[in-house]
């Protein structure tokens, strides 16, 4: 079955180089739209050839969605593949009265968005260590890495853990070693306040790992 | 699995399915399912001896008809932001009639005081409030759920709580058709706190039941 002519542009991505040139893309994306919600509402009624075929038209759009919100090529690929299962089990939710590309890129944005909060929390419990698998090489020096790996990542999530004023504080002060003037200058805050954040984070550091104060 | 596999295996088995109704069409279709099951409910009841007459004197319509105002713009609302692309803000358009209901209510308590002065304000338990909305509102939001279950997978939890909240809000005028309760303090309590209660339930269970029992696979 033909659903009208295939789209000479991925998604709309057309050099528009005049007004004339910008109103062809727009027909030409009006053309391509028309033909995606004819091949849904086929999809809709069980054509699986039509479906298969508008999926993979859309896919290279899905990914670009996707790309946009999540740097990591794994985590955009599984947004990719969470949109693709929800726009099978919510086909139903499109209506061939309406246009096809809003819906598409709806559900697309709204499943990268929660693959990018998962992330973040995930994120917050994740102990990054890259070179786990070198740990049967039996060599003194790899497990030393390994535990200043995990060192550094301790430390980073206990300065995360701090309230905002004293991670500010600290950051600026300690590990940017800015001068008191210049920290109070980039934070808006007080010499005083920042020497009495920068103590009580050096304070609640000490007690985590129990060192003496 | 790659993309492309997955593709390949969604469109291998591809089942029909129904398109959603339009927003205005869907609306409809449940108003028309609550007026038979409250007129149902009314009937069985049997309408309160002096409906007429508090009708025409004009106690309790701005508050029926706030409530009804209510019901039809949160169904309204519930079934457009069941449409994926719809704006997300379209879930605020029953909050005027909600806040015109909560208004109608005061001000009924405010007339209650001026008129009987303070013992007007006197809340006693009115359990059969509860149950007649909650009792007539939960079937109904089944009903709203299934109306909208093409939202399963996206907002569900905002459509289910539009939907309760639809759903007790008609069930409310249905009570007011049918039972006695003259102190406006005694209706703001039980009538307003039967819609929490069904909006919060309707929101906290709505999206497992619309993907357990009502959606497509």
């Amino acid at each position: 079955m033909s659903y009208g002519s295939a789209p000479a542009s991925q998604f709309g991505m057309v050099r528009v180089t005049s007004g004339e040139a910008g109103t062809a893309a727009a027909t030409e994306r009006d053309a391509r739209d028309l033909r995606w919600s004819r091949m849904m509402a086929a999809a809709q009624a069980g054509d699986g050839r039509a479906y298969e075929d508008l999926l993979r038209e859309c896919l290279p759009l899905l990914r670009a969605i996707c790309r946009a919100r999540l740097r990591d090529a794994t985590d955009a690929e599984d947004a990719v593949q969470d949109t693709l299962l929800t726009i099978h089990r919510a086909r139903d939710s499109y209506n061939a009265t309406r246009p096809f590309r809003p819906w598409l890129v709806a559900i697309a944005e709204r499943r990268a968005l929660d693959r990018v909060r998962s992330r973040g929390r995930r994120a917050g419990r994740e102990v990054p260590v890259d070179a786990a698998g070198e740990v049967a090489s039996h060599d003194p020096s790899v497990e030393a890495g390994l535990d200043a790996q995990r060192a550094a990542a301790t430390l980073r999530g206990a300065v995360q853990d701090l309230p905002t004023a004293q991670r500010t504080a600290l950051g600026l002060t300690k590990i940017e070693d800015l001068s008191l003037a210049e920290a109070s200058r980039r934070s808006g805050m007080s010499v005083g306040a920042l020497k009495v954040a920068t103590h009580r984070a050096m304070g609640a550091l000490r007690r985590r790992f129990g060192a003496g104060e | 699995m790659r993309s492309e596999d997955l593709i390949h295996r969604l469109s291998a088995d591809l089942r029909p399915v129904r398109p959603a109704r339009h927003p205005a069409a869907a609306t409809a279709l449940w108003l028309g399912v609550a007026a038979v099951v409250i007129l149902l409910a009314v009937l069985v009841s049997g309408p309160r001896h002096d409906l007429a007459a508090r009708l025409a004197a004009g106690f309790d319509l701005p508050q029926i008809l706030a409530a009804t105002a209510t019901g039809i713009l949160a169904a309204f609302a519930a079934f457009q932001l069941a449409l994926p692309e719809r704006d997300r803000r379209w879930a605020l358009l029953p909050m005027p009639t909600v806040i015109a209901w909560l208004a109608t209510m005061g001000w009924g308590c405010l007339q209650d005081l001026a008129r009987l002065g303070p013992d007007s304000l006197r809340v006693g338990v009115s359990l059969p409030c509860l149950a007649f909305i909650v009792g007539l509102g939960v079937p109904l939001t089944f009903a709203m759920l299934w109306l909208a279950r093409h939202a399963a997978w996206l907002r569900a939890g905002p459509v289910a709580a539009l939907g309760g909240l639809s759903a007790a809000a008609l069930a409310s005028v249905g009570l007011s058709l049918i039972h006695h309760l003259d102190a406006a303090a005694m209706v703001l309590v039980w009538h307003g706190l039967s819609v929490m209660v069904l909006a919060g339930l309707a929101s906290l269970l709505g999206p497992r039941v619309m993907r357990r029992g009502l959606a497509a696979p």
